[in-house]
């Protein structure tokens, strides 16, 4: 192996014909590529000095085989200079900014340092075309300078106007090569060239590289005959040009065909660097299709930066389904068996683990159960040769393994692995799982961890990463652990916590006040591991009853004191504290719950309140714990009544319906008023609005209004014996809003924030009159979804819904953009020990991180440091 | 009726019954004749050429490598990878100087056909027949077979052509008032614009011309010379007339011949004066307005009598249209018309099978009858007998048709004309025979496009629309959707009209 070697600088500049001629290994000038028998023609495209691709033959260059030949340049000595198209726009550049006859600048010293500033003090900018006038006199030789006018891709002409009539003369490439030439190094640095690594005058190509034959290699078709790279088909097409251009060059031909030469050398020099040359006919297969030439190569999503070097495939990786497993730890991740007989760690052979490995490698590949000890797959000898493990040579080969072999082990519980979900849009989305070989064929992975990786069990696939090496695993368990990242950098407070079942479980475990007998209790803490139960709450008859509330005490950690308000809370305007009739009061006083009951707001994803501080006091271990015991806890809780809902839950009484049917009249009729007094023009129109807008918002905030009324209804009847209200009020899922559009009435459909205004002429539909500004003109569902919609209230409603699906098909593509720009311009920026976030050339980009130099991860919920909550667990009391 | 098993591909087996019986025939008529350059070439050549006559699709066929041929049924053509095409004869006479051949009936080519259109031999079986044959009685058809997999032509969605369209364009933080048409004839389509600039001048811009055209020394250009016949073909309304008068100011041409002139020197200028007007004529002939060309008598040719004049009373319509454009163009500054709205579902066109087997039809017999005249050609310059027989190379024709229909470019460039049909289960099958596709782009927002017109009521499904990039551009029928067709016959149209009390476009005496 050679030794690592630090690259000192890189310096970017011209190819000069000199050092293309220096660099080539051939001069290229037969058009052809082989001959009848297949042997690549000498001085043609496909030379052997170029490198081989045809195994068997060496490189007459190196000497070396096609696997090992790199491959080298040849070159084409061009009959007459062409512009490189990549430089048109330096050119143009350099021709306004100097002397057509003395080739210096055309500004004066001191105009010169207007710009760019004095000696002492530079500005540090440089000259730009826009600083100097157009058609003057050249302050040093008094010459006076035409116009240049460019045409793309690459005609350059010089204008004039003369007695009146406008003149154009054509420079030809090697008319401005000769002017290029003139320009003296010194005005060139001022312009911002480095004349040392790029002269302008080599923006002219007189020689053209050839690429090595390894960068185009021909392919072998099935029926034998030979296709040949798109950059070798432009290629023979360049030196084809360029040979019969020489022979007329040579035989004196008129000064017409030439300049069609010349210009037809240009056209195929330009297609082969870049084919998509604006105005520009693109070179073409036979078949058609554009052919695919340098500039092609490089750019765009499947191009060489985008697709080959950024992006890579690895091997040690799984990927299949997900499904969930309350059982198992956040931490954890079920991986089916064929996945963890597949996949393998290394082991190097100590005389100290000797014995232990021995015993994989004998165990061989197969493994029967998802208990059965881990095998090993391969082993590795000391010179690097794999030997996989078969049933056949298992015991011959193990008996060999011996100190400073490698054996693969077969993954097993406890391994630590990297699991990702795509699109990976924070660090969340990879995390480090400890691994529990399962039965099935999926990953399993727990509910709670859904959050970070955005996931769910609609047929998501995840990937599955194993670490080959110590410093790798280290890292993966100090720095990705799941418990490392239950923080979340956005926001400070946690993103892994309880979710959907869980927020209903424990809140309907925690709400209120009811009891339990021991056998409950012992059932709902089953999985947590504790020595004693608490004393019991209350002993009626003799028989010991514990409350919901010491229960959930029990996974709590002690010493833990807080105060927070519920997600159930309606805000108050005095509260009520302990009495609160909702129970939205929580108090926790030395680990144990006091009051209040526990939801989103105490342990959910997102805004766990308990969570965050345990977090804080007890560390990102026991929060972890936390959250299983939690999750577990919950999901008893939940199953011991059962939790569902079904259409016959958004029943209403008669009574509801009568008052809903009501308001809903009176909020049309107000409709039907506000728009008589538009139509009598007694509309006064807000500031800043027509009068249409004015009447507009006023009919959707009636109508919003009357929406919410029948909400209001609707709530009023169902109650928390309503499993969809036990979840919007938990946080668990969902919103009053929908139970109203379940139950009471879906409301004013919208497109772009507007109603309902297209369609045709002056209505939206024939079903309605002409000019009709009512509600359900215009998209107003007066039905809930449990009444059923009417044909035109349908059809409105898919209109709403609509919009819905677009916008978020529109977004997720924007997004994706948006991530990738503002990764390309962040990436490699670092804080450094000062404090401060620099480039990796050392830049400053920010005097302090994030301008207050708090780690967002570590702060809470934003603010540095978390005071309210240090004071509350001091005097265990609300501040 | 409306539910019965019929109805789900109704409308891709009328609209290809409908290509099989009128369209072919047509295409033809307008090919007419197959010219070639024989007398041109050589000294005391006759000229040849030859007359293409009817056109006959036979039923389905399977040639079997033993050179038998037997009747070929859907089933077949999926299980052997088959192609379900029917062999197209034409008849064709062979004209040389004043002899004329005996007609020829030419096989030219297959044509791939629709299973369970007119000619597919299916055709008005039984059930328990099609049972028979292999073939599922509930099986929609509507689809092709192509080398044995079933492939569908999805339904274009268009914007109408021909049809004036205002409205505004932003340029320079300015508003400017557009009027524009897509002028559609015989396949070719072509944009031509009336635009208000700031001003209040009227600019036309159409394909190839750079830039803009005065409004008023075009129409001089095309046969209205007076300024009271520029300002009657706009409007009579006073406001408008106005307008009118800041426009004629402008003018610099004041006869045809300037007008022509006008738009030569735009079209080429720094050449010869014949050049330009010549070129100007073939522009204004050829690019502005395209559609109204409809109303040359075919088979004028350039020598013959009233062909002067029947070119005049064209581009005298096509001014008045102009004039229409222009007023509609007005009408919008003045508010008296709103913009229109390219969603509204009278402002859409459909395009379904038939229609693209037409486009597609009328591109491939183009090739044919190039080839029957390089062949003929070839043949008379080696001094052999000319044949109708030996100069029909069938597989030209094939090999165009069945191409696009196997890979779905079509002509013109369209990509994903043609599907695989998606035979998932029923249900997937029923919904991709009834898909509707918009040429919008898929990258961009389009957010208008995107959202649920309430003018697809009854037309397009509210709710059958893919999630994710394509969502509200791809959309499906709706299930009573019914698909009506342009008027064959115009001149009843126009004897109505006339009746009611329309005057004729008539070039007042100068």
């Amino acid at each position: 192996m050679p030794s690592p070697k630090r690259i000192g600088k890189i310096e970017f500049g011209l190819l000069s014909p000199k050092e293309i001629r220096k660099m080539s290994v051939r001069k290229i000038i037969w058009a052809d590529t082989y001959d009848e028998d297949g042997y690549p023609y000498p001085q043609g495209l496909m030379d052997l000095n170029l490198g081989v691709i045809d195994p068997g033959l060496r490189c007459k260059t190196c000497d070396q085989k096609a696997s090992d030949c790199p491959g080298h340049f040849g070159h084409i000595e061009l009959a007459k200079p062409v512009i490189h198209v990549g430089y048109t726009r330096l050119i143009r550049k350099l021709l306004r900014a100097t002397c057509r006859a003395c080739g210096r600048l055309l500004l004066e010293a001191v105009e010169i340092e207007r710009v760019i500033g004095t000696e002492e003090e530079a500005t540090g900018d440089i000259l730009k075309e826009k600083d100097i006038k157009k058609e003057r006199l050249c302050p040093h030789c008094g010459e006076q300078q035409l116009k240049i006018n460019f045409e793309k891709p690459t005609t350059f002409s010089e204008m004039w106007t003369e007695d009146g009539k406008k003149m154009e003369h054509k420079l030809t490439p090697a008319d401005i090569r000769a002017r290029l030439e003139k320009i003296p190094d010194d005005d060139l640095k001022l312009l911002g060239i480095n004349p040392e690594v790029a002269r302008p005058e080599w923006t002219i190509l007189t020689v053209l590289p050839v690429p090595p034959v390894t960068m185009r290699p021909s392919i072998i078709l099935e029926n034998g005959q030979r296709s040949e790279d798109d950059l070798t088909h432009k290629l023979v097409d360049i030196i084809r040009i360029n040979q019969r251009f020489k022979e007329n060059q040579d035989a004196g031909a008129p000064h017409l065909i030439i300049e069609d030469l010349w210009e037809l050398l240009q056209y195929h020099v330009t297609t082969y660097l870049d084919n998509e040359v604006a105005g520009c006919p693109p070179a073409r297969h036979r078949s058609g299709r554009p052919l695919k030439t340098l500039s092609q190569r490089l750019k765009g999503k499947d191009g060489r930066f985008r697709g080959s070097l950024s992006g890579k495939r690895v091997n040690f990786s799984a990927r299949t389904v997900i499904s969930p497993d309350p059982n198992i730890g956040v931490t954890e991740v079920g991986v089916p068996l064929a996945v963890a007989r597949e996949m393998t760690v290394p082991v190097r052979v100590t005389p100290f683990n000797l014995a232990e490995v021995k015993e994989y490698a004998l165990n061989g590949p197969v493994r029967p159960t998802t208990t059965s000890p881990c095998g090993a797959n391969y082993v590795i000898r000391p010179d690097n040769r794999r030997i996989r493990l078969s049933d056949q040579n298992l015991q011959a080969t193990v008996d060999l393994v011996e100190p400073g072999w490698t054996v693969e082990r077969q993954l097993r519980n406890g391994d630590i692995v990297l699991f990702n979900r795509q699109p990976s849009l924070h660090r969340m989305s990879i995390m480090a799982h400890r691994i529990r070989v399962m039965d099935g064929k999926t990953f399993r992975l727990n509910p709670a961890v859904c959050p970070p990786y955005n996931a769910d069990f609609d047929g998501d696939e995840m990937n599955l990463h194993v670490p080959q090496t110590e410093e790798a695993r280290a890292e993966a368990q100090i720095l990705l652990s799941v418990q490392e990242n239950i923080l979340s950098p956005r926001f400070g407070g946690p993103i892994i916590g309880g979710i959907h079942d869980h927020v209903s479980g424990i809140f309907l475990l925690t709400h209120e006040t009811h009891w339990f007998r021991k056998e409950m209790v012992l059932y709902l803490l089953m999985h947590h591991p504790m020595e004693n139960l608490p004393e019991p709450g209350k002993v009626e008859d003799g028989v010991p009853y514990w409350s919901n509330k010491q229960i959930f005490s029990c996974i709590l950690p002690t010493e833990l004191n807080m105060v927070f308000r519920a997600s159930s809370c309606e805000s108050c305007d005095t509260c009520k504290k302990e009495l609160c009739e909702r129970d939205a009061y929580v108090k926790i006083f030395d680990g144990h719950l006091v009051a209040g009951t526990i939801d989103k707001k105490a342990i959910g994803a997102f805004d766990g309140q308990i969570l965050h501080r345990v977090i804080r006091q007890y560390g990102m271990r026991r929060a972890a714990d936390f959250i299983d015991d939690m999750t577990r806890l919950a999901i008893r809780s939940i199953m011991l009544d059962g939790f569902s809902f079904g259409i016959d839950d958004e029943d209403l009484p008669r009574t509801e319906q009568g008052q809903i049917r009501d308001v809903l009249e009176t909020a049309a009729s107000d409709v039907e008023r506000r728009i008589k007094i538009f139509q009598d023009g007694q509309l006064e129109p807000m500031p800043g609005r027509t009068l249409d807008e004015t009447l507009e918002m006023q009919i959707m905030q009636v109508l919003g209004k009357a929406r919410d009324r029948t909400g209001e209804i609707a709530g009023r009847h169902l109650g928390l014996e309503n499993s969809a209200v036990v979840m919007a009020v938990s946080g668990a899922r969902g919103s009053m809003l929908n139970l109203t559009q379940m139950a009471g009435c879906i409301g004013q459909q919208s497109v772009r924030g507007e109603r309902i205004i297209r369609g045709y002429d002056d209505r939206t539909l024939p079903h309605f009159r002409k000019g009709d500004r009512g509600s359900a003109a215009h998209g107003f569902i007066q039905n809930s979804y449990k009444s059923g919609l009417s044909p035109t209230e349908f059809f409105f409603h898919a209109i709403g819904g609509r919009e819905g699906l677009v916008d978020t098909a529109v977004r997720t593509s924007q997004s994706g953009y948006l991530q990738r720009r503002m990764i390309n311009a962040l990436q490699d920026l670092k804080v450094a020990y000062d404090g401060t976030v620099r480039t990796t050339g050392g830049r400053i980009i920010q005097f302090r991180y994030g301008e207050d130099g708090t780690d967002p991860s570590k702060s809470s919920f934003g603010s540095p440091v978390d005071v309210k909550g240090i004071i509350e667990s001091e005097i265990k009391e609300e501040v | 009726m409306y539910f019965s098993k019929e109805h789900v591909a109704r409308h891709q087996l009328d609209s290809f019954n409908h290509f099989l019986t009128h369209n072919l025939q047509k295409v033809v008529n307008e090919q007419k004749v197959i010219e070639t350059d024989i007398d041109a070439r050589g000294k005391s050549r006759e000229p040849v050429w030859v007359e293409l006559g009817t056109i006959t699709v036979e039923k389905p066929v399977v040639r079997e490598a033993d050179g038998s041929q037997g009747n070929l049924f859907p089933s077949e053509a999926r299980l052997r990878n088959l192609t379900y095409a029917a062999p197209i004869y034409l008849t064709m006479t062979l004209m040389q100087g004043d002899a004329r051949q005996e007609p020829f009936v030419a096989n030219i080519g297959q044509l791939p056909v629709m299973v369970g259109s007119r000619k597919c031999n299916l055709w008005g079986l039984s059930d328990a027949e099609r049972v028979a044959h292999g073939e599922d009685p509930l099986d929609p058809g509507g689809y092709f077979i192509i080398n044995g997999t079933e492939r569908v032509l999805m339904t274009l969605e268009d914007l109408a052509s021909n049809k004036i369209m205002t409205e505004f364009t932003e340029r320079y933080n300015e508003r400017i008032y557009v009027a524009k048409v897509f002028s559609q004839y015989r396949g070719y389509r072509a944009l031509v614009v009336v635009e208000r600039n700031r001003k209040n001048l009227l600019e036309v811009s159409f394909p190839s011309v750079a830039g803009h055209l005065r409004f008023v020394d075009l129409m001089r250009g095309l046969g209205l010379v007076s300024d009271h016949d520029v300002v009657e073909a706009v409007s009579t309304d006073e406001e408008i007339l106005t307008f009118m008068m800041q426009n004629l100011e402008e003018s610099e041409c004041d006869s045809v011949e300037s007008g022509i002139m006008y738009v030569g020197k735009k079209l080429a200028p720094n050449q010869t004066r014949d050049y330009q007007k010549k070129r100007a004529e073939f522009v204004v002939d050829n690019y502005l307005l395209p559609h109204l060309n409809y109303l040359m008598p075919p088979n004028l040719k350039e020598e013959d009598e009233g062909y002067r004049q029947a070119v005049e009373s064209v581009r005298l319509a096509k001014a008045h249209f102009l004039g229409r454009m222009a007023e509609s163009c007005f009408d919008l500054v003045l508010q008296r018309r709103r913009i229109d709205d390219k969603d509204h579902y009278a402002n859409k066109r459909l395009k379904l099978a038939g229609d693209l087997m037409e486009d597609l039809f009328r591109i491939s017999l183009n090739r044919l009858t190039r080839d029957i005249k390089y062949q003929l050609e070839r043949a008379s310059m080696r001094h052999r007998d000319l044949s109708i027989s030996t100069a029909v190379r069938a597989d030209v024709l094939t090999e165009r048709l069945l191409h696009p229909l196997a890979t779905g470019n079509w002509v013109g460039g369209r990509t994903g004309v043609s599907q695989l049909l998606d035979r998932v289960d029923h249900m997937s099958v029923l919904s991709h025979l009834r898909r509707v596709i918009s040429p919008l782009s898929r990258s961009q927002p389009h957010f208008e496009a995107r959202d649920l017109h309430p003018t697809q009521w009854g037309r397009i499904c509210p709710s059958e629309t893919p999630e994710g990039p394509n969502c509200g551009l791809v959309k499906n029928f709706a299930q009573m959707v019914e698909i009506s067709r342009g008027v064959d016959d115009e001149n009843e149209v126009k004897r109505i009209l006339y009746e009611m009390g329309v005057e004729q476009l008539k070039k007042e005496a100068a």
